[in-house]
């Protein structure tokens, strides 16, 4: 193996985590604000790759305005979900109902997605191009040839969570979504509006999901069966410990480069390998890296 | 200050406050007693919106708050203080202390709160030592006062405290309840003081109301019930005797 081919692996592993790491954090986040694992993840990330897809490929629109529009359908999207999905069950007596109408959602998005794409997969064109072949743009770093799709994926993902991290630690209303979510009641004695700290919740994590699906749309086909990519985030949190998001961000991003690597072996049995790792690191360290700490922040 | 007239509230088919009764008069300390389930927090839930309620709530110069959100009382500066202390167990003392500032602030204020940080710190130089540590670390006695100077940001009208003394050292409760006498003497500031530590409250309130099976049972001034014989068997217990 040369170093031509570990860097170019290295680029799409941790592409392909960064994807994962979105999905991921979007988890934690719902888990701490509402204490909802939330099984649509996936399927989330797969209707933001046909929205995105709908708006470049059927409307034609340029960036500047695909890019605000799709942001705004997004933040829709999760308002919806919020309202349909988690709103009507958020007092059942028996707490698993809301765990259950995520799973239930999944199916909806899927047929959702089906009914107004259709069933059969769609391509989407890459973010940068070749201009004299047309074909996907490849970046040419010191003889070691990237493609731009995915280094464009790694600055995107890696920008989406420091704004996420932001905006959660150095701004006033991101620590009052803070405080609503460790202590519901505390936070309404003090008047911070809860509905709109869950309603923001559910608008970023949508933004990330749906934003990573868009990333790899041109990477893979668009299809409902983008949702399975889930699979790979839960693998992702386990690893770094649950509850923790550093550890939920290492973990994806180690999750995306086994996966990577274990193609140059054994290409058909990558799942496998991901899931043997998910597993022996349980046999090791069922915390996960990171345990859990009560101390951790955001 | 807060005037509370024929306050009903219900937990499923159980009537847990049956009609109350309570006048909480400005610049003064009012205390509530009762034993265990008396329905003390009830009625703090009950004026904070937390709870469904019906009877009157009146503001004195703000109105009624009876239908009321929770948000919209708090910013009417009626602050809660609740039993178990709450503080957000993530965040670092001076975090905590920031969250107080919503009710006036607004969810995405920018306006500087260093007046009200710069009082509490005054009043609870433990915080100040501690500014930086996570909530959770800290012992059982600066919780509390790190969950009184939370209320204090919010620049409260009345101040509603359920059980500051609940799990603390004898010499804690001590120097917590000097701070309490403290906010309302120096502050004017009108407090609703839930105890279960009926001498101590008697001792520092002006006016008691005694609470039993969600209902009012006897009230009058603090120096007054201290001596009622009533009081003393029920809720002074062996202590009383003893002065
Ligand atoms: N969430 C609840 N659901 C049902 N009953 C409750 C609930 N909270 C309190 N109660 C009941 O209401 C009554 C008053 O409780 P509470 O106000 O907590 O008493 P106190 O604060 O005086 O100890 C008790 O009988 C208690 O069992
Ligand atoms: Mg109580």
């Amino acid at each position: 193996m040369n170093i031509n081919t570990i860097v170019s692996l290295s680029v799409n592993g941790i592409a392909m985590g960064m994807i994962y790491a979105l999905m991921a954090m979007g988890l934690i986040l719902l888990i701490r604000a509402i204490g909802v694992m939330n099984f649509a993840q996936g399927d989330l990330l797969m209707f933001g790759a046909f929205v995105t897809c709908a708006l470049t490929v059927d409307l034609k629109l340029p960036l500047w305005i695909m890019i605000p529009l799709a942001l705004i359908s997004f933040a829709v999207i999760g308002v919806i979900f919020m309202f349909t999905v988690y709103w009507p069950l958020k007092d059942a007596t028996y707490p698993t109902a809301t765990v259950i109408s995520t799973m239930g959602a999944a199916m909806a998005l899927k047929e959702i997605a089906t009914l107004i794409w259709g069933s059969l997969p769609r391509s989407m064109p890459p973010l940068m191009k070749n201009p004299k072949t047309g074909k996907a743009a490849v970046l040419n770093l010191f003889g070691i040839k990237l493609q731009w799709q995915f280094v464009l994926t790694i600055i995107v993902g890696a920008v989406l969570i420091w704004l996420v991290f932001v905006l959660f630690e150095k701004l006033y209303a991101g620590r009052m979504m803070q405080a609503a979510a460790q202590d519901k009641y505390a936070a309404e004695l003090l008047g911070i509006p809860t509905i709109l700290t869950t309603a923001a919740t559910y608008i970023i994590v949508v933004i990330m999901v749906s934003t990573g699906g868009y990333m790899i749309a041109p990477i893979f086909m668009v299809s409902n069966t983008l949702g399975s990519l889930q699979l790979r985030a839960f693998a992702g949190v386990v690893i770094g410990g649950l509850g923790n998001i550093k550890g939920a961000i290492i973990g994806s991003l180690i999750i995306g480069l086994v996966e990577s690597f274990s193609t140059i072996q054994f290409s058909q049995y990558k799942d496998a390998v991901v899931f043997i790792v998910l597993i022996a690191m349980l046999l090791v360290r069922p915390q996960g890296l990171f345990g859990e700490k009560v101390a951790d922040k955001a | 200050m807060l005037k509370i007239t024929d306050l009903h509230a219900y937990y499923g088919p159980i009537e847990a406050l049956k009609g109350i009764n309570v006048h909480v008069e400005a610049g003064k300390i009012t205390c509530l007693i009762g034993s265990n389930g008396a329905g003390k927090t009830t009625l703090l839930n009950a004026i904070s919106g937390t709870i469904k309620r019906t009877g009157s709530i009146i503001v004195e110069g703000k109105g009624e708050i009876i239908d009321k959100h929770s948000r919209f009382i708090a910013r009417r500066g009626i602050i809660h203080v609740p039993e178990g202390r709450h503080i957000f167990p993530g965040l670092t003392v001076r975090e905590n202390l920031e969250t107080g500032t919503v009710n006036w602030h607004g969810f995405f204020g920018r306006q500087p709160y260093d007046k009200e940080l710069k009082e509490v710190y005054k009043l609870f130089p433990r915080l100040e030592e501690r500014k930086n540590q996570l909530g959770w670390s800290l012992s059982g006695g600066e919780q509390q006062m790190l969950a009184i100077g939370r209320a204090m940001m919010a620049r409260p009208a009345v101040l509603m405290l359920d059980e500051p003394s609940m799990g603390l050292a004898p010499l804690v409760v001590q120097e917590l309840f000097e701070k309490i006498v403290e906010i309302n003497k120096q502050q004017g500031i009108p407090i609703l003081l839930v105890e279960q530590n009926a001498r101590l409250a008697l001792e520092i309130s002006h006016y008691a109301y005694i609470i039993d099976g969600g209902s009012v049972k006897l009230e009058g001034s603090s120096s007054e019930l201290k001596n009622d014989p009533r009081v003393i068997e029920a809720y002074l217990g062996k202590f009383a005797k003893k002065n």
